[in-house]
C-alpha cells in the first residue's frame, strides 16, 4: 500500500510539473463521494422470530476518483483514473483500497481515423450490442434516482452502452453526389481471458458501416461476433455467436410535422465447433417502426412491429445488467435458517453489487418479479407482436406505451403465452402552473404486465400479473435546497413457469412458480446543491417485502443515508 | 402524406402476415408430462435370460414411462458381489441408453453367475427387478502386463525394502477384483520413500525389446486397478514408462525419454486408473520436468514399465493392492 501511495505522489509531482507549463496539456477530472448508511432489518418469519441475524448495520465509505487527462499533442489524449476508497472504520491500510478505475488512450491519425485503446463504452443496435436495462423502473422518483445514478457511475452505464476493454476505430468519407457520407466503426474487445487450461480466450468484434444518403435517409450494416481464439486452450472446441443486421431510417417532413420510418432485420448464429451435444441455433429478427411527430401538439406517436425468433441469440444484446444470482450487499442472509435474502426492490434501485459492468457469455436468468414480458428488452427471443406509444412533451412530459406480444414457439406445450405491457409515465412541473420560480415537480408512473396462457391441459395455464406504481415530488424549498419524496410499489401475483436452461441455453425443465410478492419503497430526502455537479443529500427510506405464499420470509429494511457527491 | 401512410400500412400488413408461429414443436420437456403422476407404460425387461459376454453379446434393458424421469439400473452379481450401475434421464429405457456389455462399475468384475437388475426411479419408492445369468464373462481386450494369476512372472524384477510389516506378495483371497489373485503391497520404511517395486521389461513377454503397442500415443491407454486400504497412510503408486528411442535394445536415462504417472491412493476399495499415453508426463521427485530424449511420446518404443510403491517415510505404515495392469486401444478399459 505504501509503495502504491509513493507511486501516486510521484505521478502527481510529474503531473504538477506538466500542469504548470504554459499550455494546458494536463487536466484533472474525476469525482468524489462519501456515503454513510444506517440500516435496520425487521424480519417477519412465520416459523420463529429471527434471532440469528444482526439487525442493525452501519457502514459507508469515502472515495475519490482522480483522473489525469493528458494531451501530449492536439491529436492524442490519455486518461488514467485512480480510485482511493476507504470504508468507514478503515485507516492506513485496513479497509483502504487503491485501484485503477479507467485507462484509455485515444486520438486521431492523419486527421481522418479516430482510435481509442483501453476502456471503451460500446453500443450498436438493439439486437447486436445494447444494454437494455430491461428491468429498470422507467419513472424513478428523484429521491431514488440519486442512488440509481451512483450505480450508473460505478458501472459506467452511459445510456445503453456496455463497458469493455479493447480497441475501437472509426472514420468517415464524405461525398459530393448521391451519397452524403459513409461512416465506418470497428472494434475488438476481450470478453474473458484464458486460464491456459479450460477457459479459452473469448473476444467480441463488431463493425458498423453506415451510409448516409441525406439527412432524410440512412442505412447501416451491423455485425457483432463473439468467438473463442483457437489455440488458447488445448480443447479445440470453440464457441461463436454471430449477429448481423441491416437497418434503415427514412425521415420526411409533412408540413411542419415529421414522419420517421425505421426498420432493422437480421439474424444470429450460435454454435460450438465440435461439441456434438451443442445445438446450432440460427434465427432471425425483424423490427420496424413508424413515428409521426406533430409539432403543433408537441406529440410524437409511434407504432412498431417486433418479431424475434425463438432461437435468436445475441450475447451483445441479451446480456442483462442485473445478476439475480448475486448476493445483496446488506443482509445477504436472514431468518434463523440464514436463508439467502431475495433480491428486493431496494437492491434493484441502489445496490451496485448486483449489477454487471459488461456483457456476459452466459444467458443470465430473468426475474419475473420485475419483468416477465420482455426480460431482455427488445432483443427478448421468442416474441412477436406490435407496440405503440404516444409521447407528449411541452411543460408536461408524458408517455403512454402499449405492447401486445406473444410467443412464436411454445415452452413445454404447444399453447403460446401472450404478453401485454402498458406503461404510463408523466413528469409534471407544477411550478409552471403555480407561477413560481422554485421547482415543484411531480412524477407519476405505472407499468402493468400481463402474461397469459390458456391450454386444454389445466396445469399448463399461465396467469401472471406484474404491476408497478411510482410517485415522486421534488420541491425546491429554498434556492438550491430540495425536498424529495418518493414511492415505488411493485407487485407480482399469479402462476407462471421458470425454465431451467443448460449451458447451451436450451430448456431442460420447467418449474411451476406461484407468486404473491408485494414490495414497496418509501423515501423522503433533502438535497442541497453546492453547484450543478456537487450536492449533499440525506435520505430516509423504508423498504417492505411481503410474500403472500411464504416462500420467503417477509422483511423490512429501513435505511438512513447521507450522500455527498461531486464531479470535477 | 397519403402515399407515406399507404407505404406504412402495407409494411405493417406485410409483417403481420409474415409473422410465424411454430405449431409443430415446443421448447423443453412437456409441462403436462412433468407435472403428471408417474406411470410405467411398458414394464421393465431384459432381452436375454442368459448372456455370454465372452462372445461379445450384450444385454439390453427396456422400459417406457409416461414422462421423463431420472432412473438407475443396478445390476448385482449373486456370487461375485460385482455391481454395474447404468443411469439416465429419459422417458424410455432401450438399446440407446441401457445396454450392458458385462462390465463392472463397482469391483470385483462379474463372474459366471446369476445376476439381478433393479430399476429405481427418482422420487418413487417402488423398484422393479429382472434376472439374468452370465454364462461367459467379458473378455478383456488389450495387452495384459500383469494380472498376477500366475504370481511374479519370470523376467519381472521385484525389489522390496526390509522395513517393518513388509508385504510385497501375490495373494489369493476374496478381495481379488479379477480372477483369483492380486499383488499386495505394504510396509513401514522410515528412511526412504520407496517401499517396493517391480520392473516389467518388454522382453518378459517375448523376444521383442519393445511392447507391442501402436505408434499413436492418443490411441494407447494404460489401465490398472488399485485398492486403497482403509485407515492407512496414503500410498503413492508411481508408474514409469521408459522408451528405447534409438532402438538399440537398452534405455539410456540421460538421452532417452522416460514418462511417469503418479497416483495418490486416497480412497478405499478398488478403483480403475486409466491414462492416455499422450497424457503422461515426466516427473523428477514428483515434480514435472522436461524429458531427456526427443520429448515425443512413442508407445511403440516402450521398453520397460516400472511400478513403484512409495509413501512418505515420516507417515509410517502404508498399504495398497494392485491388479490388472493392461494396455487398451482407443479408450480406457471397461472391465
Amino acid at each position: 500500500m505504501i509503495k502504491k501511495i509513493n507511486i501516486l505522489i510521484l505521478l502527481m509531482f510529474v503531473v504538477n510539473v506538466c500542469y504548470s507549463q504554459k499550455e494546458r496539456k494536463v487536466t484533472f477530472v474525476g469525482g468524489a463521494r462519501s456515503v454513510m448508511t444506517n440500516n435496520r432489518l425487521v424480519v417477519n418469519d412465520t416459523i420463529a422470530e429471527d434471532t440469528s441475524t444482526a439487525k442493525r448495520n452501519t457502514g459507508g465509505y469515502a472515495l475519490i476518483d482522480l483522473g489525469v487527462n493528458i494531451k501530449p499533442n492536439k491529436n492524442t489524449e490519455i486518461l488514467g483514473m485512480f480510485r482511493i476508497k476507504n470504508n468507514f472504520g478503515g485507516f492506513w491500510g485496513s479497509g483502504v483500497t487503491f485501484d485503477v478505475r479507467q485507462l484509455y488512450m485515444k486520438g486521431v491519425v492523419a486527421n481522418a481515423l479516430r482510435y481509442q485503446l483501453g476502456d471503451l463504452n460500446l453500443k450498436q443496435t438493439a439486437f447486436t450490442l445494447y444494454n437494455h436495462h430491461a428491468d429498470a423502473i422507467d419513472s424513478l422518483p428523484t429521491v431514488f434516482n440519486l442512488q440509481r445514478n451512483i450505480v450508473n457511475y460505478e458501472k459506467f452505464y452511459q445510456k445503453n452502452t456496455w463497458r469493455m476493454q479493447g480497441a475501437n476505430v472509426d472514420f468517415g468519407i464524405s461525398f459530393k453526389n448521391i451519397i452524403k457520407e459513409i461512416n465506418f466503426t470497428g472494434f475488438t474487445t476481450r470478453i474473458n481471458a484464458t486460464n491456459f487450461s479450460s477457459v479459452p480466450e473469448r473476444l467480441m468484434s463488431g463493425a458498423v458501416i453506415q451510409i448516409v444518403q441525406s439527412n432524410k435517409l440512412s442505412a447501416s450494416y451491423n455485425i457483432n461476433s463473439v468467438y473463442d481464439v483457437k489455440g488458447t486452450v488445448l480443447d479445440s472446441n470453440s464457441f461463436t455467436n454471430k449477429v448481423q443486421s441491416i437497418d434503415a431510417s427514412y425521415t420526411t417532413k409533412i408540413k411542419e410535422n415529421n414522419l420517421t420510418i425505421a426498420a432493422e432485420i437480421g439474424n444470429s448464429h450460435y454454435a460450438y465447433s465440435i461439441d456434438t451435444l451443442a445445438p446450432h441455433l440460427k434465427d432471425y429478427f425483424i423490427h420496424a417502426s413508424a413515428s409521426y411527430k406533430i409539432a403543433k401538439y408537441h406529440t410524437k406517436a409511434t407504432i412498431g412491429y417486433l418479431e424475434v425468433g425463438p432461437e435468436f441469440r445475441s450475447i451483445g444484446a441479451q446480456s442483462k445488467d442485473i445478476n439475480y444470482n448475486a448476493l445483496p450487499v446488506y443482509y445477504d442472509r436472514y431468518t434463523n435458517a440464514q436463508n439467502i435474502r431475495p433480491i428486493a426492490l431496494i437492491d434493484v434501485i441502489s445496490n451496485d453489487n448486483i449489477y454487471n459492468r459488461t456483457v456476459s457469455s452466459k444467458l443470465l436468468s430473468e426475474n419475473a418479479w420485475y419483468n416477465n414480458a420482455m426480460p431482455y428488452g427488445l432483443a427478448t427471443f421468442n416474441r412477436v407482436g406490435a407496440y405503440g406509444s404516444i409521447h407528449y412533451k411541452k411543460d408536461i412530459d408524458a408517455v403512454v406505451s402499449y405492447y401486445n406480444l406473444s410467443e412464436i414457439k411454445g415452452q413445454g406445450t404447444f399453447a403460446l403465452q401472450n404478453f401485454s405491457i402498458l406503461k404510463c409515465n408523466a413528469k409534471i412541473p407544477l411550478q409552471a402552473y403555480l407561477k413560481t420560480a422554485k421547482k415543484l415537480e411531480v412524477q407519476l408512473g405505472t407499468q402493468m404486465q400481463n402474461t397469459n396462457r390458456t391450454s386444454t391441459v389445466e396445469i399448463e395455464n399461465v396467469n401472471f400479473k406484474n404491476t408497478q406504481y411510482t410517485a415522486g415530488i421534488n420541491w425546491e424549498v429554498f434556492s438550491n435546497f430540495e425536498l424529495m419524496v418518493g414511492l415505488v410499489s411493485q407487485n407480482a401475483i399469479g402462476t407462471h413457469f421458470i425454465a431451467d436452461r443448460n449451458v447451451y441455453t436450451e430448456v431442460t425443465y420447467f418449474h411451476q412458480n406461484k407468486l404473491d410478492i408485494q414490495q414497496q419503497m418509501k423515501a423522503v430526502g433533502l438535497m442541497y446543491h453546492f453547484s450543478p455537479k456537487i450536492y449533499l443529500s440525506t435520505i430516509y427510506q423504508q423498504s417492505k417485502f411481503v410474500d403472500g405464499n411464504k416462500q420467503f420470509a417477509d422483511f423490512n429494511i429501513n435505511q438512513f443515508n447521507i450522500i455527498y457527491n461531486m464531479l470535477f | 402524406m397519403k402515399k407515406n401512410l399507404s407505404i406504412l400500412l402495407c409494411a405493417i400488413l406485410f409483417f403481420s402476415i409474415s409473422c410465424r408461429k411454430n405449431k409443430t414443436q415446443f421448447d423443453g420437456p412437456s409441462i403436462n408430462e412433468i407435472y403428471s403422476d408417474f406411470k410405467i407404460i411398458d414394464s421393465f425387461k431384459i432381452n436375454k435370460d442368459s448372456v455370454n459376454f465372452t462372445n461379445a453379446e450384450t444385454a439390453v434393458f427396456s422400459a417406457k414411462f409416461n414422462k421423463i424421469v431420472d432412473w438407475t439400473i443396478s445390476i448385482y452379481g449373486a456370487t461375485s458381489k460385482a455391481t454395474k450401475i447404468i443411469s439416465g434421464s429419459s422417458k424410455q429405457i432401450d438399446i440407446s441408453n441401457a445396454t450392458w456389455n458385462g462390465s463392472s462399475t463397482v469391483f470385483p468384475i462379474f463372474n459366471t453367475e446369476n445376476c439381478k437388475a433393479i430399476l429405481r426411479v427418482k422420487d418413487l419408492t417402488d423398484s422393479f427387478m429382472v434376472s439374468t445369468k452370465i454364462v461367459g464373462t467379458k473378455k478383456l481386450d488389450g495387452f495384459m502386463i500383469a494380472d498376477f494369476e500366475t504370481g511374479i512372472k519370470t523376467g519381472w524384477t521385484k525389489f522390496a525394502q526390509t522395513g517393518a510389516n513388509m508385504d510385497f506378495q501375490v495373494k489369493s483371497d476374496s478381495i481379488a477384483p479379477e480372477g483369483k489373485k492380486y499383488l499386495s503391497m505394504a510396509g513401514t520404511v522410515n528412511w526412504d520413500w520407496l517401499i517396493g517395486l517391480i520392473d516389467f521389461p518388454a522382453k518378459a513377454y517375448g523376444t521383442s525389446p519393445v511392447f507391442p503397442l501402436g505408434t499413436n500415443p492418443n490411441s494407447e491407454y494404460f489401465n490398472c486397478l488399485i485398492y486403497g486400504v482403509p485407515s492407512t497412510n496414503p500410498s503413492l503408486v508411481l508408474f514409469q514408462f521408459r522408451e528405447d528411442e534409438n532402438e538399440n535394445g537398452t534405455f539410456d536415462a540421460n538421452t532417452e525419454d522416460e514418462y511417469d504417472y503418479q497416483v495418490t491412493v486416497d480412497w478405499v476399495g478398488w478403483k480403475l486408473i486409466s491414462v492416455k499415453y499422450a497424457d503422461l508426463g515426466y516427473l523428477v521427485n514428483g515434480v514435472p520436468a522436461t524429458p531427456k530424449g526427443n520429448g515425443l511420446r512413442n508407445p511403440n518404443k516402450l521398453t520397460k514399465i516400472s511400478m513403484l510403491h512409495l509413501a512418505n517415510p515420516n507417515d509410517g505404515f502404508a498399504s495398497s493392492k494392485l491388479d490388472l495392469m493392461i494396455f487398451t486401444q482407443n479408450g480406457p478399459l471397461q472391465p
